[in-house]
């Protein structure tokens, strides 16, 4: 009776790695649409029994503020542009990896 | 009894239980979006069914644990399994799944489905007929490392979200960006759970073949038709589940803000996938569970309820076991009382069944939430304050904040002071101008044209004051 820990540790690491690269990738993005002026607001639900988390007097008050935010950004339209780029670079390299992810484990692909 | 009417018998209870786990384990992967409003239900749940088709047929590893892994069969001076044994093993499960439905249990239908195997392997065979080394590395280690990976890489990657869209200049973060990612890993979720719990099922028909000869034991690949009937049972389960579980999501999820949901799900998908790669049989609610507990510990001021998460734990610990001796039971029915026995069963499995679908008709919420209870009580085991005192500032984002303030100030008093002096100035060339006008009229004889000067004039300092 042998217990293949060398597997557990491959998923820990496999999966640790994958999650921080999306998360990260994401989070990057996320992060340069603020700056680049482009503050996400969330849409309020359109259905009535799920649960709204953001009524829409809390939207309206968030889509305020973000274009308060967006008007007072001290960035050139030349930088802003460069960090909106930057924004959609990091959703598409977070994509990838979770397409090249997918691509690993299915046996298909593989022959 | 005939040989084939109980393999038909067996593949049709499997594919009942694929179709209850699909049924059951929507909540896990489509409640967040459509709780936060980031998909429409409809939607969710039709891409939810749709991944999880797709899933079923990415791997096949968890399912050949099953047919080949845990359970000897026959070649090599093994134990030979009989379809009656897998059949009580399947009953065992389904009671338990069922029983703890009602009870509102934290559960794991796909430690149930284990747990009745193993018992009604051991009853029916001997300690023998159980592969032990097998059972420890690919179902009870996973069991209780999987929902701690995956808690801990949600914690991990939660600091990492919130670290890197704080704001501390008080302007808005554009967290509810992390709204539309949930989209996506909660499809991801969805497929990762095709990976994994339909295999289960792929696992216990082909287990079901290999036993009655119509596969050889040394190829224990599934067929493309089970792989097929499995994948759409689970897609169907999900695409019904989904439409009760919709109408009575509970608020614990409401507790899980956007950007720690997604973390949650991509720790929760990639440990899945990666899991499913390497033939790990998971429980997919666990794994959920421990990622959401996680990412909660992850946000600043967060506690564990031991109670509760106690209570959750202890309800793990209890699956396995429990359905290990239900699944004996009926193992022990069919095995000394042959073909009645196995009536007996039958009646009784399906008694259960029935008895509980129209419990839950007469009290619908109550079974839907204890459904949806398992990973939205989860969100209840982290105690996470609604007002917290904002994150203190790190001394380097401080004095870069201060900096940014004073030169702010200083562009401002700047302005002013040049405003100032603009109309200023304006003022005292208005006043130069009143003057000579004056002087002027003083000169001239005409009065009236003095006069309407003098006002042209003065009208012209008051613009230079407003300014």
């Amino acid at each position: 009776m042998s217990v293949d820990w060398i597997a557990f540790i491959t998923v820990f690491v496999a999966a640790l790695t994958g999650t921080i690269l999306v998360v990260a990738l994401y989070a990057m993005g996320v992060r340069l649409l603020v700056t680049a002026g482009r503050v996400p607001v969330a849409l309020p639900a359109e259905f009535t029994d799920a649960i709204t988390v953001l009524s829409k007097a809390e939207i309206k008050q968030a889509s305020k503020r973000a274009a308060k935010a967006a008007k007072k950004n001290p960035l050139t339209p030349a930088q802003k542009g460069l960090a909106r780029a930057g924004a959609y670079a990091c959703f598409a390299l977070c994509a990838a990896a979770v397409l090249a992810g997918i691509y690993l484990i299915v046996p298909f692909f593989h022959g | 009894m005939d040989a084939t009417f109980i393999v038909i018998l067996v593949i049709a209870l499997a594919l009942f239980f694929d179709f209850t786990n699909g049924f059951h384990d929507t909540a896990n992967a489509m409640a967040t979006p459509i709780a936060t409003g980031a998909m429409k239900p409809k939607v969710a749940v039709t891409l939810a069914a749709i991944l999880n088709l797709v899933g079923a047929f990415l791997s096949t590893e968890v399912s050949k644990t099953i047919s080949h892994g845990i359970i000897r069969e026959g070649g090599d001076g093994g134990v030979q399994i009989t379809p009656e044994l897998i059949f009580a093993g399947l009953m065992g499960a389904i009671i338990w799944n069922m029983l703890t439905w009602l009870l509102g249990l934290p559960s794991s239908s796909s430690h149930a489905l284990f747990g009745g195997l193993i018992g009604a392997a051991i009853v029916g065979i001997g300690f023998t007929a159980i592969d032990s080394g097998q059972l420890l590395s690919k179902v009870i280690l996973p069991a209780v490392l999987a929902p701690l990976t995956a808690g801990l890489i949600a914690f991990l990657a939660t600091r990492l979200v919130y670290a890197m869209t704080r704001r501390y200049d008080g302007k808005p973060d554009g967290r509810a960006g992390f709204r539309y990612g949930q989209i996506f890993t909660s499809s991801l979720v969805a497929l990762a759970h095709g990976t994994n719990d339909a295999q289960k099922t792929m696992g216990v028909i082909t287990l079901t073949l290999v036993a009655v000869g119509a596969q050889s034991a040394d190829h224990t690949e599934p067929q493309f038709w089970v792989i097929l009937v499995c994948a759409l049972a689970i897609a169907l389960g999900t695409y019904v589940g989904g439409w009760r579980i919709i109408a009575t999501l509970g608020t614990g999820l409401t507790e899980v803000k956007p950007a720690q949901g997604f973390a949650a799900e991509t720790s929760t998908a990639a440990t899945i996938l990666a899991s499913s790669h390497l033939g790990f049989a998971l429980s997919t609610t666990q794994v959920a569970s421990g990622s959401v507990i996680g990412s909660g510990l992850g946000r600043r001021g967060s506690k564990v309820k031991w109670g509760t998460a106690g209570r959750i734990a202890l309800g793990w610990l209890m699956t396995l076991p429990a359905a290990a001796i239900v699944g004996g039971l009926a193992a022990w029915v069919a095995h000394n009382f042959g073909t009645v026995g196995l009536i007996i069963d039958a009646i009784v499995g399906f008694g259960a069944v029935l008895f509980i679908y129209l419990w839950s008709r007469r009290s619908k919420t109550d079974f839907v939430e204890a459904a949806v209870a398992d990973v939205a009580e989860s969100a209840f085991a982290v105690d996470i304050p609604e007002e917290i005192e904002p994150k203190p500032i790190p001394a380097r984002i401080e004095a870069r904040l201060e900096a940014q303030a004073e030169a702010k100030a200083e562009a401002k008093a700047e302005a002013k002071a040049e405003a100032k002096a603009e109309s200023q100035a304006a003022k005292n060339e208005a006043a130069a101008k009143a003057e000579a006008a004056a002087k002027a009229a003083a000169a001239a004889p005409s009065e009236e044209t003095a006069r309407s000067e003098a006002a042209g004039t003065e009208s012209e300092s008051n613009e230079g004051d407003k300014r």
